[in-house]
């Protein structure tokens, strides 16, 4: 699955541990999350999609 | 802003406690064992040496128990694994050995210590978050299937194998699921 992540968090300069603070996650989890080497559960993705103001489909694309 | 992998110095990684950790506790438990197992003891007349060396032991294993702790504290539940073998491995906990007295004692407080370990890391695993979860539960998967591929194999050569001790079985099975967690930690966390 693809993401925004990396790009989201750069508009807010947020730092990676920054983020991770505020999910209540392990910086290697947006570490891995960012790299779209871990896909991240479903509460995770709405809340990082809520984080952000945005809808789901705005953060997570499915790979085509 | 960073995007590799974390980079941690020897304490923030928590090799320095581990080391701490593993030092207290085969030096505390080669203490006590020493103490409760001198001649002097098991005639009735402990000397002033044997209760220092069982205080020096019981405080040795705090030390051990305080590093551990900070290990978990610090979320570096993994470094909880090797520990625990390592002390499976050295102080062999319910099995009394030489002991010639407070065998009982001695088998029931490793027990009681062995449960309660386990006990702790359960809640720490569900405390912990999902990616975390997800590599332990990898590497208990591979550890699983590593003890049943072990088992199979020891069974062909049982005749010429030495006897299989618990002690070994449940080492090498925690030996496995540590292997099992730090490659699917690197195959999460390290871009290719």
């Amino acid at each position: 699955m693809k993401n925004r992540l990396r790009v989201l968090r750069a508009e807010r300069d947020w730092s990676q541990a920054e983020l991770a603070d505020q999910l209540s996650v392990s910086r290697q989890t947006v570490n891995a999350i960012e790299n779209e080497r871990y896909d991240p559960s479903l509460p995770l993705a709405f809340t990082i999609a809520k984080l952000f103001r945005l809808r789901i489909e705005d953060v997570f694309t499915p790979d085509a | 802003m960073e995007s590799g992998p974390p980079r941690h110095s020897l304490a923030e990684s928590g090799a320095l406690w581990f080391a701490v950790s593993v030092v207290g506790s085969v030096g505390g438990g080669w203490l006590a064992r020493g103490a409760v197992s001198s001649p002097t003891v098991v005639t009735g007349a402990a000397t002033a040496g044997d209760w220092a060396r069982l205080v020096a032991g019981l405080a040795s294993i705090f030390l051990a128990g305080v590093a551990a702790w900070k290990l978990a504290r610090a979320g570096l539940y993994s470094w909880l694994l090797p520990l625990a073998a390592v002390n499976l491995l050295l102080l062999q906990p319910g099995r009394a050995g030489d002991l010639r007295t407070w065998r009982l004692e001695w088998g029931v407080m490793g027990l009681a210590w062995t449960l309660a370990a386990v006990l702790v890391f359960a809640r720490l695993l569900r405390r912990s978050d999902e990616l975390e979860r997800r590599l332990h539960l990898e590497g208990a998967s591979f550890a699983l299937a590593f003890g049943v591929l072990a088992a199979v194999v020891y069974a062909l050569f049982e005749n010429r194998l030495p006897e299989l001790r618990g002690a070994w079985v449940a080492v090498a099975l925690l030996v496995a699921w540590w292997a099992g967690y730090l490659v699917t930690a690197r195959r999460y966390r390290w871009r290719a």
